[in-house]
């Protein structure tokens, strides 16, 4: 064990002491060549049905085998990293070396994450985004991979190496912690991590360390668990956008074959009278789709939420959130890195009476978008619950999520049942074409008429939710009927404003404002607002960024 | 009754009055490449013929566009810095416009393609700690370029904040 972390000196503070280049886990010679292997599969099989074809010349296979081996040994021997000068190193590749540093009070985020095969030897990939690192397009620091609770202390001690520090441009939202108990509490590195695999439940003696991984842990010390994922609401799973997707996916898939398919039975005489078994046969196909659709999606919701665990750490400042069946993942959200929250209730979820809510945060890597789900597809009580409480972190937590919101006004309105008939109108006309085209019955026309009635109530529906509100510590914003999504995105977390307007708005006086944030979506949009009033909020929401450039205009 | 309503204004500053070549050119070597593309189509793997009369319709709808759109961008594109914001309006046929506080820029870049370094022009882009609010000012005078860099870095500096 050559690269075990030098640190029988369990006092040391791993960040300060260490100034020499550290290895990745040993173990990861295991793991390396088995991802290797998987990624060059394509390459692999073409190399040996190549081999086959070219009279068994056994050269090719060991080279096809032992080409993935070596490239993971390679990169496990050019990856190292140190944590120096107050900056944390990163040296890795093989041909094209890289060194990426990071400065440790740029760190935002760590998360950990740990597949299947990283589980059973018990380790953790430890993920680190630094302030920036989205906007700018710069690498994240990707540790692959560390002992668990090497794992676990090494976040500890990044996220709260100095709890002034992270919460200075904040000052006052957080509860004030205990330094010296945060300080001196990353002794779990020193523990050579020797119990390889199962679920640590248990974290031992890290005081800072939260939780262990795999389906229902424990809190670990004194966290507070806010929230644990009850397995019944995988009923919701059918309902959300992922679901839509999936059978979006499927319907696309299947209409390769299907599409002749149901030719034939046009060209058969289905619409006949008295041909009742083939209509029985196409209700049983899209019955078989919804089933199998289903089956998909709580299938995904298995895997991404099981075993979920909110919880806040002792000290008040981060959450920590463990999800994951096979591959697990545990974010920690700093609540100084908090700027709000996203209340989804797309359509399915919604008339189901659930809803799920996501935080926002700075700093989390662009594969999340910024957001980390807090609170999977749930009854729509725990959303609200949870929201407040999140909330709860940074400001007042009750208005935002249940206020009565500004609408956009009649020309908003009317700009939304216009969109939706012309969509209407295209999908309609497109039809029509197809039909033509493929010389069916005159009688699939009325068909196309179909899209219209499901347009006006989408429009009735998404112009009733369009709407907006300033508090004095938030920015609300409602949108989206399908997608339906209300976010709450915390007023100093505003980092500028774009706003546009497409010809079509400009005669309706309308803009669409975005509020640009380093957080999440890293921008959330406020559609079709009249201008003087979009003019107005943003002037309200950062006091004097926009006073020298606004106008008096008689209207 | 006069009703009034407080908006934003047009920035004070336009681009450079070359700024339309540069998108100009930008527009034919477009169609150029449409061009090209329309002769692979049809005549290299004809998808489809083309015929003259259609090769007219073509060269006038670029025509069209490497006239009306370096013009529309012109009228458009405009820029201004107050003490504590940048304030940026760009597009042809949606307006867009950008305001970011000095105290969130976080980097400043001067870049030129080969059209504008022919013509003596470059493109300044400030960007903030969010993807989404990069802003852009292109087509401006190299010196005005110089000039307008090295006073956000010096305003900017003034104020050194988290920027997140």
């Amino acid at each position: 064990m050559t690269d075990e972390p030098t640190s029988p000196t369990v006092t040391e503070d791993p960040l300060v002491a260490d100034a020499q280049w550290r290895r990745l886990d040993l173990r990861m010679l295991l793991v390396h060549p088995v991802n290797e292997v998987l990624r060059y599969l394509p390459a692999l099989v073409g190399v040996f049905l190549l081999g086959r074809s070219l009279d068994g010349d056994r050269w090719w296979h060991l080279a096809a085998v032992g080409v993935p081996v070596v490239v993971g040994v390679l990169r496990f021997v050019t990856t190292s990293y140190r944590i120096t000068g107050g900056q944390l190193q990163l040296r890795r590749g093989m041909v094209r070396r890289a060194e990426l540093t990071a400065r440790l009070d740029r760190i935002r985020t760590v998360e950990l994450t740990s597949s299947l095969i990283h589980r059973m030897l018990g380790l953790a990939k430890v993920e680190i985004g630094t302030a920036g690192s989205v906007a700018g397009g710069g690498e994240r620091l990707r540790l692959d991979a560390l002992p668990r609770r090497q794992a676990q202390a090494l976040r500890a001690a990044l996220l709260h190496r100095s709890p002034s520090a992270a919460g200075a441009p904040d000052a006052g939202s957080l509860p004030a912690g205990e330094p010296g108990a945060a300080r001196g509490a990353a002794p779990a590195a020193a523990t050579p991590a020797s119990d390889g695999g199962g679920p640590e439940a248990s974290v031992g003696s890290g005081v800072e360390v939260p939780v262990g991984a795999g389906p229902g842990p424990g809190p670990g010390g004194d966290d507070q668990v806010l929230l644990r994922l009850d397995p019944r609401w995988v009923r919701f799973a059918p309902l959300t956008t992922a679901g839509l997707v999936v059978a979006a996916a499927v319907a696309g898939a299947s209409s390769q074959f299907a599409g002749p398919m149901v030719g034939d039975l046009i060209d058969g005489g289905l619409f006949r009278p008295g041909s009742a078994p083939a209509g029985l046969l196409i209700a049983g196909a899209v019955l078989a789709v919804v089933l199998a659709v289903s089956l998909l999606a709580l299938l995904g919701y298995l895997l991404n939420y099981w075993g979920l665990t909110l919880s806040r750490d002792r000290a008040g400042r981060s959450l920590h959130v463990v999800r994951g069946l096979l591959t697990s993942r545990e974010t920690s959200i700093e609540i100084a890195r908090l700027r709000g929250v996203e209340y989804h209730e797309p359509l399915g979820l919604r008339l189901a009476g659930g809803a799920r809510l996501d935080a926002i945060v700075t700093g989390l890597s662009r594969r999340d978008a910024g957001s980390a789900p807090v609170v999977p597809p749930a009854p729509r009580e725990v959303a609200d619950r949870l929201g407040a409480v999140v909330l709860g972190e940074i400001g007042p937590a009750g208005a935002p999520l249940s206020m009565t919101l500004t609408g956009h006004g009649p020309r908003a309105v009317r700009r939304r049942y216009q969109r939706a008939l012309a969509a209407a109108a295209v999908l309609a006309a497109g039809w029509a074409i197809a039909v033509l085209l493929a010389g069916w019955t005159a009688w699939l026309l009325p068909v196309g008429l179909l899209p219209w009635l499901v347009a006006v109530p989408l429009a009735a529906d998404r112009a009733r939710r369009l709407g907006h509100a300033l508090t004095p510590e938030y920015l609300v914003t409602r949108a989206h009927s399908l997608r339906g999504r209300r976010v709450v995105l915390l007023r100093r977390g505003i980092i500028g404003w774009n706003v546009r307007q497409t010809v079509f708005q400009r005669r309706a006086g309308l803009v669409t404002l975005t509020a640009t944030t380093a957080a999440g979506k890293q921008g959330y949009r406020l559609h079709d607002v009249p201008e003087p009033d979009a003019t107005a909020l943003a002037d309200h929401a950062t006091p004097g960024l926009l006073t020298p450039f606004l106008v008096t205009v008689g209207d | 009754m006069a009703v009034t309503s407080v908006v934003l204004r047009d920035p004070a500053h336009r681009v450079a009055r070359r700024a339309p070549l540069m998108w100009a050119a930008g527009g034919l070597v477009r169609s150029g490449v449409g061009v090209g593309l329309l002769l692979l189509v049809s005549d290299a793997w004809h998808w489809f013929p083309m015929p003259a009369a259609a090769w007219v319709g073509y060269a006038v709808v670029a025509a069209c566009y490497c006239v009306a759109m370096p013009v529309l961008r012109y009228r458009l594109h405009r820029w201004e810095t107050s003490a504590g914001a940048v304030y940026t309006q760009t597009g042809w046929l949606a307006r867009e416009r950008r305001v970011a506080p000095m105290s969130r820029v976080q980097t400043v870049d001067v870049s030129q393609d080969p059209i504008s370094r022919l013509l003596g022009l470059a493109t300044v882009t400030v960007t903030t700690a969010s993807s989404r609010g990069p802003l852009q000012i292109a087509g401006l005078a190299r010196p005005v370029a110089d000039d307008l860099v090295a006073e956000l870095a010096r305003r900017a500096e003034a104020l050194v904040g988290d920027a997140t």
